[in-house]
């Protein structure tokens, strides 16, 4: 009886999904996008939420594109500039951005030097609250109109990371709009703009944002560009991981990110495919060098090294991350600035125990832990909750434990675990001796600042970077070097020289290699997604069925 | 009665107040906004000092709740984050109906928490009512045919819809009804969302959308509604008016439906009362793994970012709707047991 009325709901059911089921496409080509986190503002001066820069490739351009080969392609502009085209001054302080004649906004004002110069003044004005003002504020001393088509950049000083912090990084937003605001309300804080950009100078304008849903973008009839070749984009806000598998192996969604490992021959087994893309990115850990906080052991060189040696990362790699990923050697992994004579230290307990017992760190009270000078060598192992460095922390545990050291493992909340020095937070604090995250430069550009002495965080520097306290002069003076290098093949040589030091001193040990992992539907093609500009290209994606 | 209602609304007011404050400083206490503003990359040190200045979280925790309260526009604040106080402040405070802003979206939190109710309406009323109409069908199946097979039947489920979390049901009818039935060219269900992009948000596609979330969260509580329905029917069918009613010769179905019903029905209005705010609450797992972009939604994806604004005007609401729901559940006591008087 009761099967009965079962099947009997179902029918209604099936029939009600045959009238409503998502069957029709209307004639227009849409393409669905799941991202896990919904943007916060459609204004990049507000946010450093990599779904919302990744999203802002479809409705604003920047002076250039970051394209699948981390080449740059001009976009507002006419050419790249250089020293060979005259474009970066003599001084290496000056950068002229030459504007084509043909880029217009979507409501057909034309895009001019005065965006650009307006963007800049809005990043500096104290009247604005961006995330962040870096590099306007410390490096670049002014950004001139010359004329209506040419601006010119100059810096404080010589700029090597200018490619990826020159408007790359804020796109020009619109003055006609925007300046009208900021003269009334004295910030464009609260600008309607900033969650209804409807002048955009994309391939794409947002028409509609549904708070916790979904924006759905149409195609920018007036691009400057070649307009896209579909109708418009769904983009869809879904918290859930596993959701987003869901609905790319059933096709309700046609592109996903950052898929695991674990979720990938099921995707593969339902035709979508998946590409790995660079966003220099790696997983590590970073090795406390402070002698304040850390466990003595970890000041020799040797006892990091055997803490290296005695975790077996590539079977990591190939069990849990199911080979689709390597051992990084680098910081710079998948760029030309990793050493190429560089590799990764190989599982080798037997060294580590060697090195161990050289140091002077053994057993000698038969507790199973290695000790000297009556301390343990106990290490805390610290990382925030996501859960395949939970995994990693027991795995690691376990082969550490094999060698003599005992891995304390302490999870964090994100918001805790990267807090700074003011908040105490356990990572700024020096209450580690390994911490696990993966991190990366002004990608692609390699420029970083963690390492260098100078940001060791204390009372006196709280907004310290080098929480890790790693201090080497030697590297310290390349890096500055290398911020002032802007020809491309010597800063590549500095960086070779960086890493080898580093290598040397065990400052930071790769666990994976950390592409992001796109998943798109086979109905797609034409996709060169970026790691530094993942859309840069949508325009020109292909869509099928 | 109307002394009564007044009397609780007025004790409402300190409650209000207590639980803002413990609210406030358990959040203040969770960690660092500004720490996981800038997404994969931390903001820089020097932009995490510029912008705690700015958005006031410099402050000592009872300024903060201070202005939160009763707003800063009497004082002086520090808008470009220099490290001076020079200028005036402009939040009115949640006395005069400003719950602030944003750090996340900048916009004005009472905002952004109106928009998701709608929402989450639609998917907690309706649930609610397929557990109330399920839980007391099953309920009283159970209790007028107790030990039959039948009762021993929804025992067995109901034990097994009880003990199952929520996850692993919206997750598995995802999969079953949304991933399966379309690789085995039945009719399926959509995995996610409100509506399909390419129709557009009709009543229709929000219906069909509604269904794998409303019967992951119906399921759990049918079980629950129909356990205390079995229960209370028994006891009051197995009482003496219910007896003396049988030997009086009223018929059966009069007896179930105006006397033991009625009764049993008191138990049940209170187990409804303290559902009834969580209607407003929203569904967090059901809400998360189906995206549908509710109040619970909004609550979990806030939390992650620290958001105090919106997350204090989230709880203050909840806050305030058990309230009025207690107070109407106390309510309507008196019309289900006309013995009940307040005064």
């Amino acid at each position: 009886m009761l099967g009965k009325r079962f099947c009997l709901v179902w029918v209604v059911l099936a029939a009600l999904g045959g009238i409503f089921g998502p069957v029709t496409a209307q004639g227009r080509s849409i393409i669905t996008i799941d991202f896990q986190q919904e943007l916060d503002t459609l204004n990049p001066l507000y946010t450093g939420m990599w779904f919302m820069t990744t999203a802002a490739d479809m409705y604003l351009s920047p002076p250039w594109y970051i394209d699948d080969t981390l080449t740059p392609v001009p976009a507002l502009v006419t050419e790249i500039p250089s020293a060979a085209n005259g474009l970066i001054s003599e001084d290496n302080r000056s950068i002229t951005l030459k504007l084509r004649d043909d880029i217009v906004w979507s409501d057909g004002e034309p895009i001019t030097a005065d965006d650009f110069v307006f963007t800049y003044e809005m990043l500096v004005s104290p009247n604005n609250a961006p995330d962040t003002r870096y590099p306007y504020d410390e490096k670049i001393e002014s950004v001139v109109a010359a004329d209506e088509r040419t601006v010119v950049v100059t810096y404080t000083e010589p700029f090597a990371p200018w490619l990826t912090n020159t408007f790359h990084d804020f796109p020009p937003i619109p003055a006609h709009i925007l300046r009208p605001v900021f003269e009334a309300e004295g910030t464009i804080d609260n600008a309607a703009w900033n969650r209804a950009a409807d002048v955009v100078s994309g391939p794409f304008k947002p028409v509609e944002w549904v708070a916790g849903s979904h924006i759905a973008f149409e195609r920018n009839e007036n691009y400057w560009g070649e307009p896209a070749k579909f109708d418009g984009v769904f983009m869809r806000f879904v918290p859930e991981d596993a959701t987003v598998v869901a609905s790319l192996v059933s096709g309700d969604t046609d592109v996903g990110t950052f898929i695991a490992y674990s979720d990938t021959p099921a995707l593969e087994d339902a035709g979508v495919n998946i590409e790995l893309v660079n966003s220099g990115y790696n997983e590590g850990w970073f090795l406390n060098f402070d002698p304040e906080t850390a466990n003595p052991a970890m000041l020799d060189v040797n006892v990091r090294k055997a803490i290296v040696l005695a975790f077996d990362r590539d079977k990591f790699n190939q069990d849990i991350n199911l080979g689709k990923t390597y051992t990084p050697a680098s910081f710079w992994e998948g760029t030309p600035y990793k050493d190429p004579d560089s590799a990764p230290l190989p599982y080798d307990p037997d060294m580590a125990n060697q090195l161990l017992d050289e140091a002077g760190w053994v057993d000698s009270n038969g507790d199973g832990v290695r000790d000297k000078d009556g301390v343990e060598l106990v290490l805390r192992h610290i990382t925030n909750q996501r859960q395949i460095r939970k995994d990693l922390q027991v795995i690691a545990q376990q082969q550490l434990a094999e060698v003599g050291i005992k891995l304390e493992i302490e999870n964090y909340d994100s918001n805790i675990f990267f807090g700074g020095y003011a908040d105490d937070a356990p990572m700024a604090k020096g209450r580690f001796d390994i911490a696990e995250l993966s991190d990366v430069g002004d990608f692609p550009d390699p420029n970083v600042s963690r390492f260098l002495c100078s940001q060791i965080p204390s009372e006196d520097n709280p907004s310290g970077y080098n929480d890790q306290h790693y201090c080497n002069e030697q590297v310290d003076a390349l890096f500055t070097e290398q911020a002032q290098t802007v020809d491309f093949d010597k800063r590549v040589e500095l960086f070779h020289e960086i890493d080898r030091l580093m290598n040397a001193d065990i400052a930071w040990a790769g666990i994976w290699y950390d592409p992001d992992l796109w998943a798109i539907n086979s109905r797609i093609s034409n996709t060169r997604v970026s790691g530094a500009d993942p859309l840069w290209n949508i325009a020109g994606w292909e869509v099928s069925g | 009665m109307t002394g009564y209602v007044l009397r609780r609304l007025l004790q409402a007011i300190p409650l209000l107040i207590i639980v803002s404050v413990v609210i406030f400083v358990l959040l203040q206490s969770a960690g660092d906004p500004l720490a996981i503003m800038g997404g994969r990359v931390p903001p820089r040190p020097d932009d995490r000092e510029r912008l705690r200045r700015q958005l006031g979280l410099d402050q000592p925790m009872l300024t903060q709740y201070l202005y939160w309260l009763i707003g800063n526009d009497w004082t002086l604040v520090d808008r470009d984050g220099d490290g001076t106080a020079d200028t005036p402040g402009v939040r009115r405070g949640v006395l005069r109906g400003d719950f602030g802003q944003s750090i996340v979206t900048n916009q004005p939190a009472i905002d952004i928490v109106l928009s998701r109710i709608p929402n989450t309406l639609i998917l907690s009323v309706s649930s609610q009512m397929v557990i109330i109409v399920a839980g007391l069908g099953l309920g009283l199946l159970s209790a007028l045919r107790q030990y039959s097979r039948l009762d021993n039947a929804l025992t067995t489920l109901t034990f097994i819809g009880f003990s199952m979390p929520i996850f692993l049901i919206a997750v598995g009818f995802m999969y079953i009804f949304a991933v399966k039935f379309r690789e085995w060219g039945l009719p399926y269900f959509p995995t996610s969302g409100m509506f399909d992009p390419r129709e557009g948000p009709t009543v229709a596609q929000v219906a069909w959308h509604l269904i794998l979330p409303m019967m992951s969260i119906a399921i759990i509580s049918v079980a629950r509604y129909s356990r205390y329905i079995r229960s209370t029917m028994l006891e009051t069918i197995n009482s003496d008016y219910i007896r003396t009613a049988r030997a009086k010769g009223l018929s059966e179905r009069g007896i179930l439906y105006h006397h033991a019903f009625k009764n049993a029905a008191l138990p049940i209005v209170t187990l409804i009362g303290l559902d009834l705010p969580g209607l407003l609450a929203g569904a967090v797992v059901t809400e998360s793994i189906f995206a549908w972009p509710g109040m619970g939604l909004l609550f979990l994806e806030h939390l992650s970012r620290l958001d105090y604004a919106v997350l204090m005007a989230i709880l203050l609401m909840i806050t305030v709707a058990v309230i009025v729901f207690q107070l109407l559940t106390d309510l309507t006591y008196t019309w289900l047991d006309p013995r009940i008087r307040y005064a």
